[in-house]
């Protein structure tokens, strides 16, 4: 009866991009980890992402794109959220991204990066600890 | 550490989205139980003022997209429209999807609507168990109209009648013979009935079926409408809203009603707090435990054990 509360989660493509049968792979992958999966369905904008996620009060967003303008989409999103105070909400990122584009990515607080192939077991191992982060800034450490 | 709320329930009565969202998480989340309460106890006294719109239906029917139509012209109208819907969670991971945002957020952004999705976890009745304060943050947040979505499982959600002001209920042609089923639980509780997908062949022949199994429904003083919509043209709505206003002027009247909520709301709280005390007393019973290896040799059945266990944490708590 009396439990925590899962981790909830935001998955979204923030650019044109419509491959979306990664994310619901993903999507699935996440619930059956126990988590509250949302997902922002397809082309929104990095604004209407910030926006869901803060109306949701997600711990993570997750962000995809396979197009190639993760370092400026993704950059984006973070970008908003920063000029909006907000640091209690991780974002990870994930799809076609170069390994010189990681450590870009890292650097503005987006992690994971993962490309096709990599284990789920990996992605949510690692969704997990983010999100143990961002609760704990979200609700205090017990 | 203890959660200071005070700042965040100061953000909750300003309107401020994030105190708002904040809110929300806090009181979801049963381990911060003691910060939720002390919050809700300090809105408290701001609510009373919103109108609670419940829509419920089988899967399918479009409840998600007129929700999405029905919040764009409240807001048009003039009121400050919060939504709340409820999806299922799954029992074995405990996850879920919260996909009813997809179908409505096209009218969301940049609306002054705000939405949050919860997940049932676990809760029968097509609701969540933190409903009441949910709706209390947004109450007192300034929101005057709140439309609350259930987990839409058809003929089991009828929780919904102790939280709304007016409950929709909303159906499609082409169910058939789902009507007929539906007619114990759902025929009773909506105060207005929703025929979606108007344009969809048969829809006449449904908004007569409802209409007839309605005059063998006993009623009392209010007559529940049958109205049909044609949600992707935004069509039939002005009825609707029509049909909500009146019904709403028509439970302000009631006396009866406000006392009924008011009753469930206590009991919602009863229930939470004293779950809330059964699980710090378990635990901390189990801690006190001794001789666990000696009851195990002697092969102690478990009821003895908890009786003994018992009796010790409702002595100490009664001292």
């Amino acid at each position: 009866m009396f439990s925590e509360k899962p981790v909830k989660i935001l998955l979204a493509k923030p650019g044109i991009d419509g491959h979306d049968r990664g994310m619901f792979v993903l999507a699935k992958a996440f619930r059956d980890a126990g988590m509250d999966v949302l997902y922002a369905g397809l082309l929104p904008k990095p604004e209407e992402i910030v926006e869901t996620a803060i109306n949701e009060d997600v711990d993570v967003v997750a962000l995809s794109l396979l197009n190639g303008a993760h370092l400026v989409a993704f950059k984006k999103v973070s970008d908003l959220m920063k000029s909006k105070g907000i640091d209690d909400i991780a974002i990870v990122g994930g799809g076609t991204i170069p390994d010189e584009d990681k450590t870009k990515l890292e650097k503005l607080g987006i992690t994971g990066n993962y490309g096709p192939g990599t284990p789920l077991k990996t992605i949510i191992e690692h969704i997990q600890s983010r999100a143990e982060e961002a609760r704990k800034k979200k609700i205090g450490e017990s | 550490m203890i959660l200071d709320v005070a700042p965040l329930a100061d953000g909750i009565l300003k309107g401020d989205l994030r105190s708002i969202s904040r809110g929300i998480t806090i009181i979801e989340d049963q381990n911060t139980y003691i910060a939720g309460r002390d919050l809700i106890r300090r809105v408290y006294p701001h609510t009373g003022k919103a109108k609670i719109i419940g829509i419920t239906g089988p899967p399918g029917v479009g409840k998600s997209t007129i929700i999405g139509n029905l919040a764009k012209i409240l807001t048009d109208q003039g009121y400050k429209v919060g939504v709340v819907a409820i999806d299922a969670s799954s029992p074995f991971s405990k996850g879920s999807f919260l996909g009813n945002r997809i179908r409505m957020q096209d009218k969301l952004h940049n609306s002054g609507i705000y939405m949050r999705s919860l997940s049932a976890r676990g809760a029968s009745g097509g609701l969540t168990s933190c409903i009441w304060d949910t709706i209390h943050i947004l109450d007192a947040a300034g929101f005057d109209r709140i439309i609350v979505e259930t987990v839409g499982a058809g003929q089991a959600d009828v929780d919904i009648l102790e939280v709304a002001h007016t409950v929709l209920v909303v159906l499609a042609p082409g169910l058939g013979d789902q009507i007929q089923a539906v007619k114990a639980g759902m025929m009773e509780i909506g105060n207005i009935f929703v025929v979606n997908k108007m344009d969809r062949e048969g829809s006449y022949f449904a908004v007569r079926d409802i209409e007839e199994s309605l005059m063998l429904t006993p009623q009392g003083e209010w007559k529940s409408p049958v109205i049909g919509l044609e949600s992707l043209k935004v069509e039939g709505y002005d009825a609707l809203v029509d049909a909500m206003e009146k019904h709403v002027e028509f439970v302000s009247r009631s006396q009866s009603v406000a006392k009924e909520r008011f009753m469930a709301e206590i009991r919602a709280a009863l229930r939470y707090d004293l779950s809330y005390r059964i699980s710090k007393l378990t635990d901390s019973g189990l801690q006190n435990l001794t001789n666990l290896e000696m009851k195990m040799e002697k092969h102690v059945d478990p009821y003895t054990v908890a009786e003994e266990i018992a009796g010790k944490v409702l002595d100490t708590k009664d001292s």
